[in-house]
């Protein structure tokens, strides 16, 4: 280590871009460099004859005892693994070191070489690494959580509306069978409770349901053959006596039998015709239609007024999506998600074309599933 | 003919529903009594014998709620016919006592009438 001439190497030694140490067969270390001196900020002499863990904060120093000696007496090296020394201010000097041992050729050690290199910035993007990640974690499962308490909880709202909804819907009849209300304001005022009472129910009706779709369980269908129309009539009727002011106009050709869940093809008509009344022209007719062409059963709903803007077509169907219009008609912008998720699960879909003439949404499903049809004429 | 008439005990802890549900039944030629909830109820129903059916809310205030009502009925007064009610438990209609029947809330005028006509025998 002390050759002639070697000013070069000593210089070399002492001033690399790495701190060096060495430590002699008896555990003391022996040598170290200027630059590992300086990051420490201990003189070389108070290095020499004292042990490295004495340098080493408390987590570095159950390290080295634990895995780098035990390690390094077995396999003569160890290369990049972490150490901490204690600088003599007290602070934290990460580090990466690789050592190695020099045995003599009886297999004596004659000294254990260390170089370290400075590593607080490696070391504090690993661990922010792992820290990222777990943070990440924990915040994954707070948004599932999150997501499954709120939509329970929506659940559970839309079915604690419905008990006032339904006393109020319950005093507005008794009301009405009364018959004390003759005045044309108080029939007037009892006609826009019940279709206040509408509005609202069938709110909750889709609050439920998409809370319902969200939690796992989906629509369910149950399917029935039996007459379609008299749900679509009902359905209108009970639109017209929510909105008395406005026309709306059927026209039913249903001449094959639709294997279809009637509850739901009535939700999916009340939210078209609910949709085309809340943003068509209010002195222009809704009109209707249902009818079977012998392979699919076709709805369509046509309004007329202001056409959809090419900006809201494709977002119709997404969930809490609301056109502009009066604050006082604001559904939730759930009822055309609501159809859509409808109609899929009939195996069907909804179209939609919009013009300054007509803004129209066109329900459409096969009459039978395909393995149904194989045999039948 | 009153006497001929069946008499149903509606138990409805909700004001304005437990009347809506008094009027429609009377329009339909049954005799009516109301409780607005379990205690009201058995009280009624010691009182007097008459009673064919107790129509019963689930969900409601107090000590006893439908469920443990319509168990309390069954157990105490076998023949009485029990119907019952509710927004949102549908799970709890296997709860009640064989022979109840659940009719789901929002149901309508015409549906419990046709449901009390059936169990208390009258086309």
């Amino acid at each position: 280590m002390s050759e002639p001439g070697s000013d070069e190497y000593r210089e070399l030694f002492e001033h690399a871009p790495c701190g060096y140490l060495t430590i002699g067969p008896d555990g003391r270390i022996t040598k170290v460099n200027a630059t590992l001196a300086k990051w420490t900020g201990f003189a070389p002499d108070q290095f020499i004859g004292q042990r490295l863990h004495q340098f080493l904060n408390m987590a570095g120093r159950i390290y080295y005892e634990t895995h780098i000696a035990p390690l390094l007496w077995m396999q003569g090296s160890f290369n990049e693994f972490a150490l901490d020394f204690e600088t003599a201010a007290g602070e934290r000097l990460p580090t990466i070191a690789n050592a190695a041992e020099r045995r003599d050729t009886d297999g004596g050690v004659q000294f254990t070489a260390l170089v370290f290199i400075k590593a607080a910035d490696r070391r504090l993007y690993e661990r922010q690494l792992v820290d990222s990640r777990s943070e990440l974690r924990v915040s994954l499962a707070n948004e599932r959580q999150t997501a499954e308490l709120r939509e329970q909880f929506i659940a559970v709202l839309g079915h604690d509306l419905r008990n006032p909804l339904a006393a109020i819907s319950a005093g507005a009849r008794i009301l009405q069978r009364s018959g004390n209300l003759q005045n044309e304001k108080e029939l007037r005022v009892l006609d826009m409770i019940n279709s206040t009472v509408t509005r609202m129910s069938d709110l909750i009706d889709n609050i439920l349901d998409f809370a319902r779709g969200r939690l796992g369980g989906g629509i369910t269908l149950h399917r029935a053959i039996r007459p379609l129309e008299p749900v679509l009539e009902q359905v209108v009727d009970e639109l017209r006596t929510a909105s008395p002011q406005r026309v709306i106009q059927t026209r039913f050709e249903i001449a094959d039998p639709v294997n279809c869940d009637h509850t739901r093809i009535g939700q999916l008509a009340s939210n078209l015709i609910g949709n085309a009344l809340t943003h068509g022209a209010r002195d222009m007719p809704v009109r209707v239609g249902a009818k079977t062409n012998g392979n699919e059963f076709e709805f369509w709903v046509a309004n007329a007024g202001e056409p959809i803007p090419d900006s809201a077509m494709e977002k119709l169907f997404e969930p809490f999506f609301r056109g502009d219009v009066r604050a006082s008609r604001q559904g939730l912008g759930l009822g055309l998600h609501i159809a859509s998720q409808i109609a899929q699960a009939h195996g069907g879909r909804i179209d939609v074309t919009s013009s300054p003439e007509e803004t129209r949404f066109a329900f459409s499903m096969p009459l039978a599933q395909a393995d149904e049809r194989i045999g039948k004429p | 003919m009153s006497s001929m008439k069946p008499v149903i005990l509606i138990v409805e802890d909700e004001f304005l529903l437990r009347m809506d549900s008094v009027e429609i039944l009377e329009d339909a030629e049954f005799e009516v009594i109301s409780a607005a909830n379990a205690d009201e109820a058995i009280a009624i129903l010691s009182a007097r014998s008459d009673v064919h059916l107790v129509f019963t809310d689930i969900q409601m205030p107090g000590s006893m709620d439908g469920l443990k009502l319509a168990s309390f009925v069954r157990d105490r007064w076998p023949p009485i016919k029990i119907v019952a009610t509710s927004g949102h438990v549908r799970a709890a209609a296997k709860d009640l006592p064989e022979g109840s029947v659940f009719l789901p809330k929002p149901y309508r005028g015409v549906e419990l009438i046709a449901t009390l006509r059936d169990m208390t025998g009258i086309a």
